[in-house]
């Protein structure tokens, strides 16, 4: 076939084409290579894209933004030095960072033993700054998703799941926490997740980071 | 304990939420079963969907100057320790059998070494070619167009980047290999116009191909790009059949 044949400004051929965001996905990877190689630009690209959610984690895991700040500080130094070992055939970018935050966050917090005294920093702080980005279509759209799946859960399932992500409890303090059996505590922990799981996997296409 | 017993604990262990002594029993076992890896790096991605639950709060900006202080350190900071060269005699130390085996053995670190130098500077190259790209995207005013295979090019991909100085860079994957003799070519397409040549470029052996490429005047208002397989010397007019296009852009 002669490229003149298929003359791409024929009517029949033109198709008007607007530059489309690239999936957030492939960039996330793109910019992850480009920090593996050393590339400032791309982390603080990668730390503005994601700051606000990744923050947001860390003050509901230890209401206190000094040391979330730390913390956050903490998790993109390690992403500069790290980024190499990103592996994108084993899970997304955006599972890697939160992974890495949530496990800075925990380890943060079982460190400073004082869940009650950080506790009583007032959750205003978290409320009264909700950043700009809350308002991103993209992220309110996840947001959604996710409540919206939680809220169908049993509260006997939602209560182990929050607990042991946003306040590092294990199921044995769980257990203890609720006055519930340990095994039920496990089962119930268990059968939420796998329905979040569910939940999430029914909104099809829809969902995704 | 058997395979499915550690396969009930691995939710809890995505969501750290399993004891010292349980997270310990399973961590061996996860260090030796691949299926139960690939498991928790799954629900590893569903806890992960908790993390959007919490609002987003943003932190001060001088996280970001701190953050960007360290890396700006780094980068400028070289701590490279020379090698001190050791003054042992390694003849006296070996019999003769033990010297012969050391020759191989250095041959073959040679080897190893070299054939490591080769993998490193690919990577590197590619990794430069991509930090390029990025860097070409990120200047005000630049475009970025994704090209598709068609017809004997189906299942290639490319991304043409450019800006408004006419610099372009291409980054193309799964591109059939070329017949002996023949090389792609790039084509910018302004409407109304003929085809204005870009340079020509063989892909790898994996079909990957990275182009910089000057657009010349007349392509700067380009709106489609093509991509066809010509005369490895390239030509001034398109011949061949075309193997990738993108769509057009406004």
């Amino acid at each position: 076939m002669c490229f003149f044949a298929a003359n791409p400004f024929s009517p029949g051929a033109r198709i008007i084409f607007r530059l489309q965001p690239r999936p957030a996905q492939e960039d996330d990877v793109a910019l992850l290579k480009a920090i593996a190689a050393r590339n400032e630009a791309a982390l603080a690209q990668l730390y503005d894209r994601y700051r606000a959610i990744l923050f947001g984690l860390l003050m509901r895991i230890l209401n206190n933004r000094e040391e979330a700040e730390d913390v956050l500080q903490e998790v993109f130094l390690q992403v500069w030095r790290k980024a190499a070992d990103f592996d994108e055939n084993r899970g997304r970018p955006f599972t890697w960072l939160v992974t890495l935050t949530r496990s800075r966050g925990i380890d943060r917090l079982r460190t400073l033993a004082a869940r009650e005294r950080v506790a009583e920093t007032s959750a205003r702080e978290v409320s009264e700054e909700t950043s700009d980005a809350a308002t991103d279509a993209f992220k309110s759209e996840q947001r959604g998703l996710v409540t919206k799946a939680l809220s169908q859960l049993p509260d006997e399932q939602k209560r182990p799941l929050m607990l042991a992500y946003f306040d590092g409890l294990t199921q044995s303090e769980i257990a203890a926490r609720l006055g519930a059996p340990l095994g039920t505590v496990k089962t119930r922990m268990r059968t939420g997740l796998i329905s979040l799981r569910e939940l999430l996997a029914g909104q099809g296409e829809s969902f995704g980071f | 304990m058997v395979h499915e017993d550690y396969k009930e604990m691995i939710p809890a262990r995505a969501l750290s939420a399993l004891d010292a002594a349980e997270e310990r029993v399973l961590n061996e076992h996860l260090d030796n079963c691949s299926e139960c890896r690939k498991e928790l790096e799954e629900w590893q991605s569903t806890a992960a969907a908790l993390a959007v639950v919490a609002d987003p709060v943003e932190p001060s900006p001088e996280v970001r100057e701190r953050i960007l202080g360290e890396v700006r350190k780094d980068l400028s900071g070289s701590n490279v320790v020379p090698l001190r060269s050791t003054s042992r005699n390694v003849w006296s130390s070996f019999g003769s059998l033990g010297a012969i085996a050391a020759v191989v053995l250095f041959v073959a670190l040679l080897v190893g070494l070299f054939v490591l130098w080769q993998q490193n500077r690919a990577y590197r190259e590619e990794l430069a070619s991509k930090n390029d790209f990025i860097q070409l995207v990120n200047t005000p005013g630049a475009r970025v167009s994704e090209l598709k295979g068609i017809d004997l090019g189906a299942g290639a991909t490319a991304k043409l980047a450019h800006d408004a100085a006419g610099h372009a860079i291409l980054m193309a994957s799964k591109l059939p290999k070329v017949p002996a003799g023949k090389a792609y070519q790039l084509w910018f397409i302004a409407p109304n116009k003929p085809p204005v040549p870009g340079k020509t470029f063989v892909p790898d052996s994996t079909g990957n191909a990275v182009l910089k490429d000057e657009m010349a005047g007349a392509a700067l208002d380009a709106k489609v790009f093509a991509i066809t397989v010509e005369p490895a010397s390239g030509v001034s007019a398109p011949t061949g059949p075309i193997y990738l296009r993108s769509l057009e852009v406004n």
